[in-house]
């Protein structure tokens, strides 16, 4: 029963929140919420999704702004225009198709263990260089390091050399911070001197 | 082929906006809104107001339903709800809770 009809979304329909089920899903029209779906998802050259989807296999030939994930393959066909994460064992990228976002193949355990290391990796570049696209920090991700590097160089250590006043306001600042544990240390010494 | 078919398998959970034809034989809650007609199929589940063209229920809504044509409660459809539309028959074993509108 559950694979007798296919789901279809015609091109006229649009849809504003979560769609799951079991069964395969042929989307013409326009989703705007979660697609999650045992079977196939399909969207076609007219379709929209504006969020994740997450299926045993999609095809794309329309428009996808979100994650895509599948238990076995993801296709992106000539049409298809994504912006988001692709995860999933197997996945084709055809001619024509337009991507914007990280991809991963491989099986469920290792996209788990090494979907999380890339994006941890990847969300410091965003956040130091917020310009930088979500593809693009995907690719170069040996670059920010270096700027990572820099920053905190450029902060710190040319700020004394540069302006001495800065020295002065950093040193009181930091002169508290010792003598705060100094008078705990001095208290402590003190109790002890009264207890004994 | 109608435009739209929400399969036996699938739920809904939220709004489904048509200008087409929609046949709904899983689940929708939420909202169900289309320009021509509804078709709730024999053991669709439907917690959603309709609002629609010529409709034809056999499985069970929970909701109104307003139909700028016709609204024909199946037998075997379960509908509980307010009934809003130019003319509607209602089968022998249909079960409806609700009031009805009809233009007088």
């Amino acid at each position: 029963m559950a694979n007798d009809t296919t789901t279809v979304l015609g091109r006229g329909t649009r849809v504003r929140g979560r769609i799951t089920g079991g069964q395969d899903l042929e989307i013409h029209g326009h989703v705007e919420g979660e697609v999650s779906a045992s079977g196939e998802v399909t969207i076609e050259s007219t379709g929209t999704v504006s969020s994740s989807i997450a299926a045993r296999t999609s095809v794309v030939r329309g428009a996808v702004r979100g994650d895509l994930t599948a238990e076995d393959a993801v296709h992106l066909e000539d049409g298809a225009r994504v912006v988001g994460d692709v995860r999933a064992p197997r996945i084709a990228i055809a001619q024509g198709a337009l991507l914007k976002g990280y991809v991963q193949t491989g099986d469920a355990s290792a996209q788990r263990s090494g979907a999380s290391r890339p994006k941890a990796a990847a969300a410091d570049p965003v956040r130091t260089a917020p310009v930088a696209a979500r593809p693009a920090a995907a690719r170069p991700a040996p670059a920010p390091p270096p700027r990572k590097v820099e920053k905190p160089a450029a902060r710190p250590a040319p700020a004394p050399a540069k302006r001495p006043a800065v020295v002065t306001l950093s040193g009181a600042k930091a002169a508290p911070s010792p003598v705060v544990p100094a008078l705990k240390k001095g208290a402590k010494g003190a109790l002890a001197k009264k207890r004994g | 082929m109608a435009g739209t078919v929400i399969g036996a398998g699938i739920t809904i959970e939220g709004e489904v906006i048509s200008d087409e034809e929609v046949v709904v034989q899983g689940t929708i809650r939420g909202k169900l809104q289309a320009k021509e007609g509804v078709t709730v199929e024999a053991g669709a589940v439907v917690e959603a107001d309709i609002h629609g063209g010529p409709m034809v229920v056999a499985g069970a809504v929970t909701g109104n339903i307003v139909s700028s044509d016709r609204v024909d409660l199946q037998s075997g459809a379960r509908v509980v709800g307010n009934v809003k539309a130019s003319r509607i028959t209602i089968a022998d074993g249909a079960q409806f809770k609700g009031n009805v509108d009809m233009d007088v």
